[in-house]
């Protein structure tokens, strides 16, 4: 592990990460201020102003009840952000302890669990995701359960290999021999290893986390109106696309602003913690 | 000369041909397809059919002894019936039935001519509770047949043409459900429909389509459309995109104003925009809390903007409403009208749009900082539009709506299980008769109603003011059934909606007119100005061209 | 050869039945009475138990677990509790649809990411490379939908180019591949995003080696050892990551499908996810993972023609 300071030189120096920094950082700041700086009530409706094309008054213009689009993008990208760190966090929190459970236990019940997760992640992700909403039924907080545990796999993959590289290591076997608790181990020697790429996967699966958000409110199975997300956003435009084309492309946009930034983010993050990629 | 005979008859054949192949080309091989804002059919029984969608299609099948002048529904116009004469006392009716009705075939039968007796059977099902779900209007009328083709009805008290013709008209029980079909499929009838309409049920795939061809043995002429398509496309979008590719002769839609202004910009395209049109109304389930107390009911009344909701719907489609009476059925008021008897009777009947009192209200009810209402919602377009702006409206004094969001069968299901504390209802009844019995008429209430049909509010069974007797308009609805003048009547039914208004159960909104796209060269077969099926009949005059 | 290939067969199987379990599992789990929902609201409660006794659905989970198993190994995958049509029929009548659509997916991205990620591999760090680095980046960044929805509004709605909607007839050719292109092109541009990427640094990696350091210290012409080695990896990479990709291909569709109005499996699934329909649900899943698990023997296969020191793995 590269000590702090060149770890930020490296960052600094590598373009990718810095625009993505950037933008992930722009993103954020304009989520979580969302409400002060939106020009209008998200949910106010102007029946009066509806299907308005963008102006000096509606930056992004209105859609079919008058409401704001530049209001409801920052709204509605103000969830699907929430979403995405929230399930990402689940999976955090649970991903790398299966991995690790996994791989301590060895033998029948390792297999079983690996095989397990394998299956899990044949699922195409839209699919599974719609699959588990339709048990749990719509909302947002169904929504982030959802795609915690499509992402809970992931997590679980990358802890494993880890683990098993370092638990059959001598200094391990002897330190259990003198009675260091497992969890100990787990902090001080498995822990510090994965956390780089923890970081990295975590960057890029929030990025399809808020890809995977976005298909849910799509397809109508996610957050329901009339709250903003940027995927019901999207299929609301699709009846009006012909004449009032603004309110999907908008809100499209934003997705894509929001994944990109968290692919530029993450991929520089690889980058410069793949000591591989270093040669380049 | 057998072989001579043969030769002829060959002759014969070949001559046949090109006079059966005119004779088609004549008839037109064009199957009319069109798309509803639907997930599915629910009940194909004509006794049954609620929504707009299965309405739209039993009138495919089936035919009253009188129907609606298509197009315009101020007129009866002869159907099974070619004639009818009244008795001087208004109570016996006698309809001579035409010649050469044919039922449909149906499974190994040919089909047969229908007569009075299957027109009895009809009606005495239509008056059944068990079999039919409007008995209530077929109360004190008996059907007798008198030879095979003429019935005779005999009402218990005298009934104007008005009030009476419906109940037998091509319309909700007034259909004729022929006798053997119906007596053999039993529950199998309600999705395999068979009567004697200028189309025949010929396949339903679920959540698809439902697939008619035309009757060639109509009574009033062979069908030019070879048949009609109606398919279920919940989805906007969808059913938009259909009659853009010209995959689409037809589509519903819904009653907005920017919907309209989308298609009016295809090339191709019509729009009929046609009356009179459904009054949508909010009815408050007085039976659950909150909306038992009345201060919260008027709250929600005064927080609304019925000039808003029109707005959204769009004002060339839609118009405020102040009365249950729908215009220009009697007892109908208008909003200056209500605010002079309000003066008179010093109570306020308008309910004119003032978020203060609705939040003073709400806080002198024991909700000063608001509530929420959490109730079953139908996704279709023409509640969505408009329950969408309510719910913003409300919000604005604190009110939350919260909706549960179901397909439209649902959303019928819960509504009459007594489920919803709040339902937008958008309808249209013939008269003011039928509107008040439906609606607040106390057999009629959902579940625990007597003959339970869609007293939502619960009218007649509760206290709804507070003043400790039970708020009932029976004796009113009794009254103006009864009464033969019309002045007379209409006062009594504007008595009627005055009480309702005055005890906030019930708010009516706006009137709004259906809207259909179609393909240019698809046309109804006349001018479509009313109708009464909330889509416009199809019948042998339909056709499309080149 | 065959014994390897037998080998990555039998692998799939277990593979396939969990999928089975899985979908057969959380599909029950999930709300909603398939009975009730066919008879409508007015049915009585003895035709509604009468029809759950017909579907099937009063046995124990684990009967109607084995039945659905054996009538698999059938070839038989039951009917629709909703329309009481075999499955098999329309899972044949949408197959075609995903099939293509899949497969135009697989061979854009193939066609444009192949070349593109070699050359910006060659050209690292030149502008060239940065411009396709980006747009590979926006490419899979872009949510499939709504990539749809803009191809859509400018090639169908505002140039009239393309039809808007449909999957058009199947039997026509003409009509086929002119529904077929926008959907194609959506899913085609995702792929060539990730085809794209997982060349450029394919070859990166490749271009570091030894032998091929050694390749051009002895001289050979730059060409040839392109040619010979180079391309020869990518391949190998990209065939066994189009086997990992299989699954993102088969999501990707799902959306595209969607947002298109064809009628594949997409469409399918998501329908009778809505509907609750059991065995048509069932049916597709397991029809996706068999799709998904050929895929990866193909591409498994492939790779050991490529490179047949695998062969003995």
């Amino acid at each position: 592990m590269q000590s702090g300071r060149k770890l930020t030189t490296v960052f600094l120096r590598n373009r990718t990460s810095v625009i993505g920094a950037s933008i992930s950082a722009l993103l954020f700041i304009l989520a979580i201020s969302a409400p002060w700086i939106s020009p209008y009530d998200p949910l106010k409706q102007n029946v009066y102003h509806r299907l308005i094309g963008p102006e000096a008054s509606h930056l992004f213009g209105t859609d079919e009840f008058g409401r704001d689009v530049l209001s409801r993008v920052l709204k509605g990208g103000q969830i699907s952000l929430f979403v995405g760190i929230v399930s990402i966090l689940l999976g955090i929190l649970i991903g790398p302890g299966l991995g690790m459970i996994a791989a301590y236990a060895g033998g029948k019940i390792e297999a079983a669990i690996m095989r397990f997760l394998d299956v899990m992640m044949s699922f195409p992700d839209e699919v599974f995701g719609v699959m588990v909403m339709i048990v749990l039924g719509p909302g947002m907080q169904n929504v982030i359960i959802a795609i915690a545990v499509l992402m809970i796999p992931r997590f679980a993959r990358m802890s494993h290999a880890p683990t098993l590289a370092i638990k059959d290591l001598d200094y391990i076997a002897s330190a259990r021999s003198l009675g260091v608790s497992s969890l100990r181990i787990i902090c001080r020697h498995i822990l510090p290893n994965i956390f780089g790429e923890t970081l990295v996967i975590s960057t890029l699966w929030l990025a399809t986390a808020i890809r995977l958000e976005a298909s849910l409110s799509f397809l109508g199975v996610g957050v329901q109106p009339p709250t903003p997300t940027l995927g019901n956003m999207v299929r609301a435009g699709v009846d009006f696309l012909a004449t009032a084309p603004w309110v999907s492309l908008f809100s499209g946009l934003g997705i894509l602003l929001a994944v990109l930034a968290f692919n530029l983010l993450g991929d520089g993050l690889r980058d410069i913690t793949d000591p591989k990629l270093y040669a380049r | 000369m057998k072989r001579l005979k043969g030769v002829l008859a060959i002759i014969f054949a070949v001559g046949l041909l090109p006079l059966l192949v005119t004779s088609m080309a004549f008839a037109g091989e064009k199957v009319l397809r069109i798309g509803y804002d639907a997930a599915d059919l629910v009940d194909l029984h004509p006794h049954f059919a609620q929504t707009t969608q299965d309405r739209a299609a039993v009138q495919l099948f089936f035919s009253g002894l009188v129907r609606y002048k298509p197009g315009d529904i101020s007129q009866f116009v002869p159907d099974v019936a070619q004639s009818w004469t009244t008795s001087k006392d208004g109570r016996t009716w006698t309809f001579q039935l035409r010649k050469g009705v044919m039922v449909h075939p149906w499974g190994n039968n040919p089909g047969y001519e229908l007569t009075s007796e299957d027109v009895v059977y009809s009606y005495q099902s239509a008056a059944n509770p068990a079999k039919s779900s409007r008995a209530a209007e077929y109360v004190g009328i008996t059907f007798k047949a008198n030879g095979p083709y003429t019935v005779v009805a005999t009402l218990d008290e005298p009934t104007s043409p008005q009030l009476f013709l419906p109940k037998v008209a091509a319309y909700s029980a007034g259909f004729i459900i022929p006798k053997k079909p119906a007596e053999e499929l039993g529950e199998g009838f309600r999705k395999n429909p068979v009567g004697t309409g200028p189309f025949i049920f010929k396949q339903y795939l679920p959540k698809e389509k439902l697939v008619a061809v035309r009757n060639a043995k109509f009574y009033r002429g062979v069908p030019k459309l070879a048949g009609v398509e109606l398919l279920y496309m919940p989805d906007l979008s969808s059913r938009n995109f259909g009659l853009m590719n010209k995959e689409l002769d037809a589509i519903e839609g819904p009653p907005s104003q920017p919907w309209v202004d989308e298609m009016h910009k295809l090339a191709g395209v019509s729009v009929d925009i046609f009356g009179p049109g459904e009054q949508g109304t909010l009815h408050f389930n007085m039976s659950m809390s909150p909306l038992k107390d009345i201060r919260v009911r008027r709250a929600i009344m005064y927080a609304l903007s019925r000039d808003e909701v029109v707005q959204t719907i769009g004002p060339a489609i839609g118009t405020p409403a102040y009365t249950e009476a729908q215009q220009p059925q009697g007892g109908w008021m208008t909003a200056a009208e209500l605010k002079q008897r309000g003066q008179k009777d010093k109570k306020d009947y308008l309910y004119e749009t003032n978020r203060t009192k609705a939040k003073a209200l709400l806080k002198e009810a024991g909700y000063p900082n608001g509530l929420t209402l959490e109730f079953f919602q139908t996704e279709r377009g023409e509640y969505m539009i408009p329950m969408q702006n309510i719910q913003a409206q409300l919000r604005e004094v604190g009110i939350t709506l919260k909706f549960i969001m179901v397909d439209h069968t649902t959303w019928h299901q819960k509504i009459r299980a007594n489920e919803c504390s709040l339902v937008l209802y958008n309808s249209i009844r013939p008269n003011t008769d039928v509107r008040l019995t439906h609606y607040d008429y106390s057999e009629s209430i959902v579940v625990t109603g007597k003959a339970p049909i869609t007293n939502f509010s619960h009218v007649g069974a509760v206290d709804a003011d507070g003043s400790g007797k039970i708020s009932s308009i029976d004796d009113l609805i009794e009254a103006a059934r009864r009464e033969l003048d019309p002045k007379r009547q209409d006062e009594i039914w504007k008595q009627a909606s005055l009480k309702l208004l005055d005890w906030a159960s019930s708010y009516p909104m706006f009137v709004k007119k259906w809207t259909f796209a179609r393909q240019n060269n698809m046309s109804w077969g006349y001018p479509l100005t009313t109708v009464i099926l909330n889509s416009p009949v199809i019948d042998e005059l339909a056709s499309i061209t080149d | 050869m065959i014994a390897f290939a037998l080998r990555r067969i039998l692998i799939g199987i277990p593979t396939l039945l969990i999928v089975l379990t899985v979908s057969f599992v959380l599909i029950r789990i999930a709300p909603g009475d398939p009975a009730q929902v066919r008879l409508g609201d007015y049915a009585s409660k003895a035709s509604v138990e009468a029809l759950r006794r017909q579907m099937g659905l009063d046995k124990p989970m684990v009967i109607q677990y084995l039945e659905a198993l054996t009538g698999l190994l059938r070839g038989d995958f039951g009917r629709s509790m909703l329309s009481a049509r075999p499955i098999a029929g329309d899972l044949m009548r949408a197959l075609p649809y995903t099939l293509e659509l899949t497969l135009s997916g697989i061979f854009f991205g193939a066609i444009f990411g192949i070349p593109m990620g070699i050359y910006s591999a060659l050209k690292r760090n030149t502008a060239f490379d940065s411009i396709v680095r980006t747009l590979s980046l926006g490419g899979l960044s872009i949510p499939g939908f709504y990539l749809g929805i803009l191809l859509m509004l400018v090639f169908s709605i505002k140039l009239n180019l393309f039809p808007v909607v449909g999957g058009g007839d199947i039997s026509n050719l003409k009509s086929n591949l002119y529904h077929l292109v926008l959907p194609g092109l959506t899913l085609g541009l995702v792929m060539t995003a990730y085809v794209t990427r997982m060349t450029r640094s394919s070859v990166l990696n490749t271009l570091n080696e030894d032998y091929v350091r050694t390749a051009r210290a002895k001289g050979l012409a730059e060409r040839k050892v392109i040619y010979k080695h180079l391309f020869r990896n990518a391949l190998l990479v990209v065939t066994s990551l189009i086997g990992v990709y299989a699954i993102v291909l088969t999501g990707g569709s799902v959306m595209v499908e969607i947002v298109f109005s064809r009628p594949g499996l997409g469409r399918m699934m998501i329908g009778a996810l809505m509907q609750r329909d059991y065995t048509t649900l069932q049916a597709v899943m397991t029809t996706f993972a068999a799709f998904v698990v050929s895929i990866n023997i193909l591409t498994d296969l492939a790779y050991a023609v490529i490179d047949p020191r695998v062969r003995n793995k």
